[in-house]
């Protein structure tokens, strides 16, 4: 007889996942097998302990097999099982720094398994893991850990909160973060509290607290982790939950595809479904949102932490922060070739704001003008420069001085492109904001103008503009529309004086923005008053105003419309500032003006208006983020040339590949079919097996004249009723 | 048709010579791949040039680092060189490397894949002068039983083997070091299935788990074993005498006044403290260990004589070779029970 061979003889004999596929469905007639298995386990655990570094793969089945396997059974045999969960935190608590990664992996994958087969309560799970977590120098078993444990506490919160979990794991890491502060380790703490709170998972004061007490450390990377997450934490959240609510339901396209496609009970069944969920989702939109407390409003003494923090990291000048101390700590560092110079131009002008006195940042700009901009500097860099500083005088003008000013307009007359749209942004700036410290040549007409006529003038240090509503003006402007509209259409003057009541219904409408226009559209009753006085300026706003006090007031319009008359050409401010004092402004009032500013912004968008180089966008506010893109500017422009292969990659950047060049009809066939619509009767006769069509043709061939007749008329008369069934109303 | 023209074309240039040029680098193959490359330096591995042959030393210990090589034929080779170089070694001289460095590289390959390998290590193993290996047998338990609960039945079948082997080299050793005797115990009861009432039965599978190997009758082989284990351990000490007559010796060599001195004098023994298990985990109740054959004995009457007596008892039932081997297990068996605690 032959010799059987036997090849793979280790995965014929050694089969631990047959076993275990078989124990799970019979625990009980395996059991002397898992025994067997179990005293197995306990040799090579005997085998591992005494030499826990040296341990090797031994023959076919390795320790690790064999955890694998005891671990996927573990729940079938309680009783034989008492001690294994322990004798892996053993292995692991004890050896983790030396074990091969493998089984390191195996024995924290076999651990959480235990967790979720309920052989191990959460609480001895996470003790475990977080020690590790914090003291091992491997970044794999972190990254595994960190997951481990996140992914466990949030299925133990996922149907109701485990208060008692929570409270342990909350106190393991305060007392991390207050127990060190100088050490990173807190760093696990943050990750952690920060990732679960984004999660809603925990929200309550004692996170705050870890955060709280984490941004008072002495570790850096532990602060900025801890002010990071007061700055952004609920913002954070918010994307969190938009993430999860992204998969939209096209509604529209499954009703319209149940109407055509063929109608099954399946395709009822999903339609209803997808149906339901959009309802869901509809009405979870419409609810209130559940409170959502930001982080500090969960702070015990905010004010106290603000000026805590404060003062450890901000006027402590040992401090190696870089928050509003930037200010200080840039002066000293600013070399161009700094990696990442521009983020640190642009948070600086950033933190800078109109309050902040000029000769804090008179040295700086120096210092940026010296550095960056210089004809010796390249191209980008004195870009680079130069728009940070136009960035700076756009929130704090008065930081430049006249000189400097008048040196870096100069550079108007560069052959960089960037360089001259960089000054000459700044130029337009201070054309705006301080003409006169301006060369008289480089003002401008505007300017010039103005500064003669006196009405430009320089602002003052800490002095504020009046507020407005924006876009006041817009509305006011198209009030007066309609009213001359309504007025061209009862036919009477287009300046005259409207009927104060019938304004008066109009505005307690206005009030109530949802309600049906059907009750202010009866307008039959005209009351005219007799004491109707006649108006000539827009007289808008009265209105609005209650009869009770109409008189008097009528009386000081009168008079302010005499005044406005004589100055036509005072600033249109004032005018608008009327509009906002006067008058209350509805709820109708409010909606037409979000409109109204929303389709300036539009048309100001479409129009293109050629703005000024340099000069800020329209929609941009000095409030709004800053980034470093933007204080690089047009550096690109004076950026070398590009060689031949860019210049090729570039053209060929938006192209498609050569293979999706198609004719239209292929692509709009490819089209059709992505949207799940059928073909046309033409594409399927096309299409159609040549097989198919073969016996007809044949059959074709062989009738006689009398039949092709008959077949020629019946397809005439057919076209002409159009189609089998004839066009309907024929 | 326009694309068997276009295919006709493709077919064509595959056999289209190149065209050469005089004075210009022959164009280079399709599939040509550039394997040129810069290095500061160039480091020729160090090649065996001497002219002396290694000693035989060398040698050993050269293949003692092979046997963790992939290949089982390699594995197999090796062991056999170590085995005949141990056996042809003059009498009476010293192994050529101490059995403490053998042992961990020769214990993994008792778990080894391959049938070869093992037997070529059981012979190596048999090779070994007891005395050397009585102070190891800590170390050889745990593989043993490992082997022993293997769900490969050859891998049980050898380390069977290998048991009996070192019952016969160390008994004494075997049955009383940490662990030896429940666990041991314990791993034997699972390969013959006589653990719970039900799987002793004679309707039951036998050996159930695994499949079964190429060689023929486990069972018997395991019931051997078991006898010689059940001898070391609970059997009747037919040596007393021997030890009196040890302890005559040893009063003999102290002169007149001092009667047993050797028992106050430091135990000859390699590791005379183990029991006291001083910088070891702690052990429990199955890795303790049971140095006397008192506590051996109580151990046993407790734990496992019913589930032994069971087991017996079905395989006399079942008779043929199997009842036979039971039979040496139940005469061992009758003796300790005969003897009983001790004196």
């Amino acid at each position: 007889m032959v010799k059987r061979k036997l090849g793979a003889l280790e995965k014929v004999e050694a089969d631990l996942p047959n076993l275990q596929h078989k124990i799970r469905r019979d625990p009980k007639s395996y059991i002397e097998d898992f025994r067997a298995q179990h005293y197995q386990y306990e040799s090579h655990r005997e085998i591992f302990m005494s030499a826990p570094t040296s341990a090797t793969d031994t023959g076919i089945i390795s320790l690790r097999d064999l955890i694998d396997f005891i671990t996927h059974v573990a729940d079938c045999y309680p009783e034989i099982l008492k001690d294994f969960p322990q004798q892996l935190i053993d292995m692991l608590m004890q050896h983790h720094l030396v074990l091969e990664p493998e089984l390191r992996e195996k024995l924290v994958g076999s651990i959480v398994l235990l967790r979720k087969k309920d052989c191990l309560d959460s609480p001895t799970l996470l003790h475990t893991l977080f020690p590790i977590l914090i003291s091992t120098p491997s970044k794999t078993l972190r990254a595994l850990l960190f997951q481990k444990i996140l992914s466990e506490l949030r299925t133990s919160n996922s149907k109701t909160t485990n208060h008692k979990l929570n409270r342990t794991m909350q106190t393991v890491l305060f007392n991390l973060v207050t127990s060190d502060r100088t050490s990173s380790k807190a760093l696990w703490a943050i990750k952690l509290t920060r990732e679960l709170w984004k999660r809603q998972i925990w929200t309550d004061s004692k996170t705050v607290e870890i955060m709280k007490e984490a941004s008072l450390s002495e570790n850096e990377k532990v602060i900025i982790g801890g002010v990071r997450f007061f700055l952004g934490g609920d913002k954070e959240r918010e994307e969190m939950e938009d993430e999860s609510s992204d998969e939209e339901v096209d509604v529209a396209g499954i009703k319209h595809r149940l109407g055509i496609n063929k109608k099954t009970k399946k395709k009822a069944r999903v339609a209803q479904k997808a149906m339901q969920a959009h309802r869901k989702k509809e009405k979870k939109k419409n609810q209130p949102h559940a409170l959502n407390f930001s982080a500090l409003h969960l702070l015990h003494d905010p004010q106290g932490f603000a000026e805590n923090l404060f003062a450890k990291h901000l006027q402590n000048t040992r401090s190696k922060l870089k928050l509003e101390q930037k200010l200080c700590v840039l002066q000293n560092s600013l070399p161009p070739r700094q990696p990442s110079v521009t983020s640190f131009l642009a948070s600086l002008a950033q933190a800078s704001h109109d309050l902040v006195p000029p000769d804090v940042l008179e040295p700086l700009i120096q210092k940026i003008a010296n550095e960056f901009v210089s004809e010796a500097s390249a191209g980008e860099v004195a870009t680079a420069g130069l728009n940070a500083i136009r960035e700076i005088c756009v929130r704090q003008p008065l930081a430049m001085n006249e000189t400097l000013l008048q040196d870096l307009v100069m550079y108007k007359k560069s052959k960089d492109k960037g360089v001259m749209m960089a000054s000459k942004g700044l130029l337009s700036l201070y054309r705006d904001v301080g003409a006169s410290m301006l060369k008289k040549r480089d003002r401008g007409k505007e300017a010039a103008m103005g500064l003669r006529s006196g009405d430009r003038e320089q602002r003052r240090f800490g002095q504020e503009e009046a507020g407005e509503i924006e876009g006041l003006e817009l509305l006011e402007k198209w009030k007066e529309e309609e009213r001359r509209k309504r007025r061209l259409e009862k036919g009477l003057a287009s300046d005259a004086e409207d009927d104060d009541e019938e304004d008066e219904e109009d505005n307690w409408d206005a009030w109530n923005v949802e309600d049906d226009d059907d009750s202010s559209v009866d307008g039959e009753w005209i009351n005219v008053e007799s004491d109707g006085e006649i108006d000539i300026s827009d007289s808008e706003d009265e209105g609005k105003d209650r009869p009770s006090k109409k008189a008097k007031q009528d009386a000081e319009k009168a008079e302010e419309k005499v005044e406005e008359k004589k100055e036509e050409d005072a600033p249109r401010q004032s005018a608008f500032s009327k509009l906002a004092t006067t008058r209350i402004l509805t709820p109708a009032d409010l909606a037409k003006l979000a409109e109204l500013r929303a389709q300036a912004s539009l048309e100001s968008a479409v129009s293109g208006n050629k703005r000024r180089p340099g000069q800020l966008p329209q929609s941009r506010h000095t409030d709004d983020p800053l980034t470093a893109e933007e204080i690089e500017g047009l550096a690109a422009l004076s950026a070398a040339k590009l060689t031949r292969e860019e210049k090729i990659a570039h053209a060929k950047e938006g192209k498609t590949d050569r293979a999706d060049h198609k004719s239209k009809e292929a692509k709009r066939r490819e089209r059709k079919e992505d949207l799940g619509k059928s073909t046309t009767n033409k594409e399927k006769a096309r299409k159609k097996n040549f097989l198919m069509t073969l016996g007809k043709a044949r059959s074709k061939n062989k009738r006689s004249l009398v039949e092709t007749r008959a077949v020629l008329k019946a397809h005439h008369d057919r076209k002409k009723r159009g189609g089998k069934r004839g066009n309907i109303g024929n | 048709m326009g694309a068997s023209a276009k295919r006709k074309k493709e077919r064509q240039q595959d056999f289209q010579k190149p065209k050469l040029k005089v004075g210009k680098a022959r164009a280079k193959p399709d599939n040509f791949t550039d394997t040129s490359f810069r290095s500061k330096a160039i480091v020729l591995t160090q090649q065996s040039l001497q002219l002396t042959a290694p000693t035989s030393n060398a040698v050993f210990s050269h293949h003692l680092s092979l046997l963790t090589s992939k290949s089982d034929s390699q594995r197999r080779d090796s062991l056999a060189h170590l085995t005949s170089s141990i056996a042809s070694r003059p009498v009476n001289s010293p192994l050529p490397q101490p059995v403490s460095v053998m042992l961990p590289s020769l214990l993994p390959l008792l778990l080894d894949g391959s049938n070869n390998v093992r037997t070529q290590l059981l012979k190596l193993l048999r090779t070994l002068p007891s005395s050397d290996v009585e102070d190891h047998v800590v170390q050889v338990l745990p593989y043993v039983r490992a082997g022993m609960t293997h769900l490969a039945a050859d891998i049980r079948v050898t380390s069977v083997e290998v048991l009996s082997w070192l019952v016969e080299a160390a008994g004494e050793q075997v049955v009383s070091c940490a662990g030896g005797w429940i666990k041991t115990m314990n791993c034997f009861l699972s390969v013959l299935g006589w653990h719970t009432e039900e799987s002793a039965r004679w309707s039951s599978n036998r050996a159930s788990f695994g499949k079964s190997g190429s060689q023929g009758r486990p069972m018997v082989k395991v019931l051997g074993a078991l006898a010689d284990f059940l001898e070391a351990g609970v059997g009747e000490p037919s040596t007393g005498n021997v030890e009196q007559q040890i302890e005559a010796d040893v009063d003999s060599a102290w002169p007149f006044p001092l009667c047993q001195t050797g028992h106050h004098m430091v135990s000859d023994s390699s590791a005379p403290y183990t029991y006291l298990n001083l910088f070891g985990q702690p052990r429990d109740a199955e890795g303790e260990m049971y140095e006397t054959r008192e506590d051996r004995f109580r151990v046993f009457a407790t734990r496992f004589l019913p589930a032994v007596d069971r087991g017996l008892k079905s395989a006399r039932e079942e008779g043929g070779e199997l009842g036979r081997a039971s039979s040496g297990v139940s005469k061992v068996l009758k003796g300790a029970l005969s003897y009983g605690p001790g004196p």
